[in-house]
């Protein structure tokens, strides 16, 4: 077997372009989810049944139907759905199928990562002890502040990892946004292998270039853990055992 | 200054108060005694609010509110009369001690920070923690861990110092350092309720004892009286047994 080295090393140089649109898909997907995933954590953990009943029910339909599933679903049912809404109902003339297919990728993988992320944020909120909450409140702090300053950065704290595993199980599903012809990292590979048929050198590359994005990830997450986690490292056992005399 | 009158309180069937009266003096050092699940912690907290009683009347300087659905602004108001401190501690984990005792301080009552800074080095210097500013909870032992917990309280000024059991957690070693500090603050004239089983102390520092049992005070009076001459049958027996049990630490 020869592996066509001439292509590979082109292929790398052409698909580092898809990388930002990888990362874009990312951090925007991080940044949308995020304040939703917290909005959802709120509503499980709050008093109102329906909100409780409907955030359950939206979390077991996401995660128990195949990412490629919903893909396949939203994306041959949002752009018939818009052109419809967009033409009958409100009677523009825009054409929505040229729009970025970007932004079907955002849906999808928004979908996703908020009900993962309110599964993350719901766990790591109940390891923070209630007791901090009354002391805080006995102090005269209202809720939000106690939520603010107190509880949820020790939850923060406390979910990062489980972050950086959504982070990067994000980064890898992205490689699916091909299928909304978006041009990310793997859509331009598969684009450079089809020329030649060259599939298994392009995909040699960018397996490396996937696990070099995640090491990156985990890397950047693993710094922030140890900033964030300083609260958390006893001194020496001498000074923490001194006592007061 | 501070009158609570017919707290009951239930959890589901179980009626933990049944009508509980107390009344606290400028000055005053009440010490509540009584056996396990008797509803001491419950009805510390609902001076504070931190739980809802079902009925009852408080009165605390010029405030008078009944305790079930009392408005969030005199709950507030009440919060910033008193401070609790707890068996557990239940420090911010987050904060070094100085972070902690100033939270209730610039956040709550938006004492400006400087000066927040200061009162907040005062009271962990009158706990003896004068060297330990900048250490986080998990590195502080139980008993300086209790003391930066009453650091935070007493820096808030309050008219009432509420204590549940502040020693229970804590290894025998590390008992005398946390009560050490409470009798100072006694000396000093700090207004205290405190739930304790330590019954030396208890002797030693309170102007008022009450004893509960079963969600009612069974008898309340002086040091002297409760421990030499109760008149309840029941405070007898249990003293008798506390006084068995525990060791005496100071
Ligand atoms: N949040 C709660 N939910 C249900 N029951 C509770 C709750 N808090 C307390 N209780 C019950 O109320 C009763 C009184 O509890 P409380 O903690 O006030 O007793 P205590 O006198 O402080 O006891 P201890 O000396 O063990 O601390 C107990 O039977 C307890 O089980
Ligand atoms: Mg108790």
């Amino acid at each position: 077997m020869n592996l066509d080295l001439q292509f590979m090393a082109e292929t790398f140089i052409d698909v580092l372009h898809g990388i930002p649109v990888t990362f874009q898909i990312v951090i925007v997907t991080l940044l949308v989810s995020a304040p939703l995933g917290f909005l959802m954590t709120v509503t499980k953990l709050g008093d109102g049944r329906i909100g409780r009943r409907a955030a359950a029910a939206y979390v077991s339909f996401v995660r128990g139907t195949p990412v490629v599933l919903q893909i396949l679903f939203l994306y041959s049912l949002l752009p018939t759905l818009l052109n419809y809404l967009i033409k009958e109902v409100c009677g523009l003339s825009y054409n929505i199928f040229t729009v970025n297919p970007i932004l079907y990728a955002y849906v999808v993988f928004i979908l996703n990562t908020t009900a993962v992320l309110s599964e993350v944020f719901r766990s790591a909120l109940l390891t923070v002890n209630k007791g901090q909450m009354e002391a805080a409140l006995s102090i005269g702090m209202n809720r939000f502040q106690a939520y603010v300053r107190i509880i949820i950065p020790q939850a923060l704290t406390a979910a990062l990892p489980n972050i950086c595993n959504t982070t990067v199980n994000l980064l890898k599903s992205t490689s699916l946004a091909f299928m909304m012809t978006v041009k990310d990292v793997t859509a331009i590979a598969k684009i450079d292998a089809s020329f030649g048929y060259n599939y298994l050198e392009a995909y040699l590359v960018i397996f490396f270039i996937y696990i070099l994005l995640c090491s990156l990830v985990q890397g950047v997450f693993h710094l922030t853990e140890r900033a964030a986690a300083a609260y958390k490292k006893p001194a020496s056992v001498r000074n923490a055992r001194r006592v007061f005399s | 200054m501070l009158k609570v009158e017919n707290i009951k309180k239930s959890f589901g069937d179980n009626q933990v108060l049944q009508g509980v009266d107390i009344e606290v003096n400028k000055g005053d050092i009440v010490v509540i005694l009584g056996p396990s699940g008797s509803g001491k912690t419950t009805l510390l907290r609902c001076l504070n609010f931190l739980e809802k009683a079902d009925q009852g009347t408080m009165t605390f300087d010029d405030i008078n509110t009944r305790l079930h659905g009392a408005s969030k602004q005199v709950i507030a108001k009440v919060r910033k009369k008193t401070a609790f401190v707890f068996q557990n501690y239940n420090l911010f984990q987050n904060k070094t001690a100085l972070q902690n005792v100033m939270e209730g301080l610039v956040i709550a009552r938006k004492v400006p920070k400087a000066e927040a800074k200061e009162r907040a080095k005062k009271a962990l210097d009158k706990v003896g923690l004068a060297d330990r500013y900048d250490y986080y909870p998990s590195q502080l032992s139980g008993g300086q861990q209790q003391r930066v917990g009453i650091a935070r309280a007493i820096a808030v000024n309050p008219d009432v110092l509420i204590f549940d059991e502040p020693t229970s957690a804590l290894d025998p070693e590390l008992i005398g350092e946390v009560l050490a500090v409470m009798k100072k603050l006694a000396n000093e004239g700090a207004t205290m309720i405190i739930v304790t089983h330590e019954m030396t102390f208890a002797q030693e520092v309170a102007s008022k004892v009450v004893f509960m049992d079963g969600g009612v005070i069974v008898e309340q009076g002086s040091a002297k009286q409760i421990f030499t001459a109760p008149k309840e049958e029941r405070t007898a027996q249990f003293l008798r047994r506390v006084l068995k049990d525990y060791d005496y630490v100071i």
